[in-house]
């Protein structure tokens, strides 16, 4: 049975943050676009208008009661802002049409004023809504592509990978352009009321090797972690798809709280739970397909597995609901992880 | 670099800007419990936004760095209290005094104080209801003072930790939160009670009964002195059998340490109200002022951080510079603000708090280091605003303002403190030497057109 929640979300964050155990741990499916077809919004609008993606996030809430709202659509937005075109289909996420380097030197583009530039100033708008909504009670997410991502969105991704082989110069000067693209968002973010997390879903071992995730990766994502620290942030680091040949690099990145994905949780809780919270990491293709019971069954033990963390553990998806994901679902995942993780006598 | 900038108050984002410029080295060098993992403090108000207070973003601060190192230490507090005990120190709630048992409770090495009551600021700051609505649940109604938060808080656990030992005075102090303690006895903290008396006029005393004055002049009979010394001896004894500690010469050092906190923030707050441009905005000097109460728990730094706001504000008094224009008009303010946008908003329509008296006189008066020392604090106590009649903070309130050639009187009454609501109309009415205006200070993000039309008009009425 699902017991009364005592803390507000935003109480039961603070507290993981500091070390302490809150009444029960935070529960987090990473409802992003989900949150469209929860609102039966379009979901063009529900990436062109901040306003309909806070609302449609609030419908989302108000849905699962869950324990955060998470501004993104996808990983293209500081790409674009820096000169790639996207298209924008009216009934799915944008999709990389041109990465701008295909058409421009680096050295011509000029760093965006996430004010602005492009859907920038869009989340910063829906951040400034949902703060102004629920800020009190819940935390603001806002998922931001990490430098090597964004990198790869302004190249033509097959030239960005020969490039960290044969050009790796060349991929240094496009990581500097994308981190201080990536800095001065998360300045405008935090200025709303939003806590940057860095996702970083293309330096997974899904895609590069844990060798490049070192050279190329790695470095930006700590220089990024640095940066927000300065705030006193704590900084969650999102990576998807496959992790597991890298999760002692990840663990070096500096970030707070680590979100995986693909990977053996209970390995995950040995090798970084001294070192970090964790955040992870049920299978969202089980939530698009899967029943309300098998789902229950599985999150229950995955929440067992998460709750040994030493230093604190959020039950979450490994990466986004599936926009179409059947309501029930979503809300077993929920049910399931609040039942059993409750830490408070 | 921040050394650069003009003295001024300057918004959220514009802090987060100047703080781009701040070293890490500095941000480094700022930490409690001299702790390099967590204790850091230093941070901009938008870190704080980011963690739920959501009022900072229509909040001016004073820009200068020790502002900012105030700032990133006092909205620490809630984190610092759960480290502390994380690190092994004990905390420990001292409820409805005032400014006396945290002196007790800092003689003993390695224990925290802290007023769970100063907690009625979190709802303004976050604009939020969480805490009062969850203090309704709990039995502590709307019509209560916004002190009731810290029955929340207690419920919640959320905002400091399970204290090792609660002391709560009752008696002459204020009759809701003495409402809000018994509630929390009754959701399951012991409580250790400390019965404060009252401060009669001289004309009850008895013929008979052997007096003493405060430096203001108001006089109580002596046996309340001994009285105070057994309540205060109480909470020795039971901070002693939580620490183990007995040495009654570790109280002398707090005394002088709380002196030297006190001492300070005096010429503070004399530097501050005598300069001819006001040196320091209202809203951080309420700040600076409410520390007196217990140093934000950690009394060596809150010092320190002090000492660095003394020297702000005395380079800006030796240059004649200040954060607001040389015209404004000096007004007194009784009753803390509650809500610390009106702070900002009345220096927005061209007023400058000079005086102000909120209730806790108790806690700005030095402790006198030459007498038995649960004596000295029994005397310091008896300056307690709200221990006497009235009439005699009347008094005080007149004798300060005919002092400091004030224009006006601003009063801030919290809507359901019941002697907010006994006392208000009594002042304002006594009070007939310059205009007066006094509010009604609404539950967080409640300030209307109306509030700040009528402080507008007061401030138009002064200038007249």
């Amino acid at each position: 049975m699902v017991r009364k929640d005592i803390l507000t979300s935003r109480e039961r964050f603070g507290l993981l943050v500091i070390d302490e155990r809150p009444d029960r741990c935070n529960v987090l499916p990473l409802i992003t676009s989900h949150a469209a077809d929860v609102a039966r919004v379009r979901m063009r609008d529900y990436y062109t208008s901040g306003t309909t993606m806070a609302k449609a996030q609030i419908s989302a809430l108000e849905e699962y009661r869950h324990d955060a709202i998470s501004f993104f659509s996808e990983v293209g937005i500081i790409a674009e802002a820096l000169g790639s075109v996207f298209e924008y289909p009216d009934h799915d996420l944008p999709v990389l049409k041109i990465p701008v380097l295909t058409q421009e030197k680096l050295s011509k583009i000029t760093l965006p004023d996430p004010a602005t530039t492009k859907r920038l100033p869009l989340y910063l708008e829906g951040i400034d809504f949902a703060n102004q909504a629920l800020g009190d009670r819940i935390p603001i997410l806002a998922y931001v592509p990490a430098p090597f991502t964004t990198g790869m969105m302004i190249s033509a991704p097959d030239t960005f990978l020969m490039q960290t082989i044969r050009e790796p110069d060349v991929i240094y000067d496009i990581m500097e352009l994308s981190l201080q693209a990536t800095i001065d968002f998360c300045d405008h973010i935090i200025n709303c009321g939003g806590l940057p997390v860095i996702v970083d879903p293309l330096a997974s071992s899904s895609v590069i090797s844990p060798r490049a995730y070192e050279k190329f990766a790695l470095p930006y994502e700590r220089r990024l972690v640095e940066y927000l620290h300065r705030y006193d942030l704590d900084i969650i680091l999102h990576i998807c798809g496959e992790t597991g040949p890298i999760l002692d690099l990840i663990s070096s990145s500096g970030a707070d709280l680590v979100s995986v994905d693909k990977v053996d949780f209970s390995v995950a809780v040995s090798k970084l739970s001294h070192q970090v919270r964790l955040v992870g990491n049920f299978d969202t293709s089980a939530i698009l397909f899967s029943s309300p019971n098998a789902i229950s069954m599985e999150v229950k033990n995955m929440v067992r597995t998460g709750m040994k963390a030493n230093r604190g553990y959020i039950a979450a998806t490994g990466c986004e609901v599936p926009i179409h994901s059947p309501k029930e679902n979503v809300q077993a995942f929920i049910s399931a992880a609040k039942e059993v993780g409750w830490y408070w006598d | 670099m921040l050394n650069n900038l003009l003295p001024g108050k300057i918004t959220l984002r514009e802090w987060s800007e100047h703080f781009k410029d701040i070293d890490d080295e500095t941000i480094r060098r700022y930490r409690y419990y001299d702790n390099d993992t967590w204790g850091h403090y230093l941070q901009p108000p938008a870190t704080f936004l980011v963690y739920g207070a959501r009022e900072l973003k229509r909040l001016k601060f004073d820009n200068s760095l020790s502002s900012l190192r105030m700032w990133g230490f006092v909205f620490n507090e809630s984190e610092r209290l759960f480290r502390a005990r994380q690190a092994g120190k004990k905390v420990v709630a001292t409820m409805g005094d005032l400014g006396i048992v945290p002196v007790v409770v800092m003689a003993f090495p390695e224990c925290v104080p802290f007023y769970p009551e100063c907690i009625w600021w979190t709802p303004f700051f976050n604009e939020s209801n969480v805490l009062l609505d969850q203090a309704s649940e709990l039995g502590s109604p709307e019509a209560a003072c916004f002190s009731r938060a810290a029955l929340a808080a207690f419920y919640k656990k959320a905002y400091f930790p399970e204290p090792d030992i609660i002391f709560g005075s009752s008696g002459a102090t204020c009759d809701d939160f003495s409402g809000v303690m018994q509630l929390l006895e009754h959701i399951g903290n012991e409580i250790i009670w400390l019965e404060v008396p009252h401060r009669p006029l001289q004309k009850r005393h008895g013929s008979s009964s052997v007096t003493e004055k405060t430096s203001a002049g108001f006089e109580y009979p002596k046996r309340f002195i001994e009285y105070l010394i057994k309540e205060y001896r109480k909470v020795w004894i039971h901070m002693s059998r939580l620490t183990g500690v007995k040495d009654e010469a570790l109280l002398r050092d707090s005394i002088r340490k709380t002196n030297q906190l006190r001492s300070l923030v005096r010429r503070i707050k004399q530097l501050w109200s005598q300069a001819d441009i006001a040196p320091f905005p209202a809203m951080e000097m309420m700040t600076i002022e409410f520390g007196n109460l217990y140093g934000y728990g950690d009394i060596d730094e809150w010092l320190e951080i002090l000492r660095m706001i003394h020297d702000t504000i005395k380079n800006r008094v030796e240059k004649h510079t200040g954060v607001l224009p040389e015209s404004a008009i000096p007004i007194a303010w009784v009753s803390p603000a509650a809500d610390p946008y009106l702070l900002n908003f009345v220096e927005d329509v061209g007023l400058r708090v000079v005086i102000t008296e909120y209730v806790i006189n108790q806690a700005l008066v030095e402790i006198a280091e030459d007498r038995e020392p649960f004596e000295a604090l029994a005397n310091s106590f008896m300056h307690a605003s709200l221990i006497g009649s009235t009439s005699q903070r009347i008094q005080s309130i007149k004798e300060a303002v005919r002092a400091k050639k004030i224009k006006g009187v601003l009063i801030t009454n919290v809507l359901g403190g019941s002697h907010c609501a006994m006392e208000t109309r009594q002042i304002e009415q006594a009070l007939d030497e310059v205009p007066v205006l006094s509010l009604d200070v609404p539950p967080p993000f409640g300030i209307t057109e109306q509030i700040r039309t009528r402080i507008e008009a007061f401030s138009e009425i002064l200038r007249g």
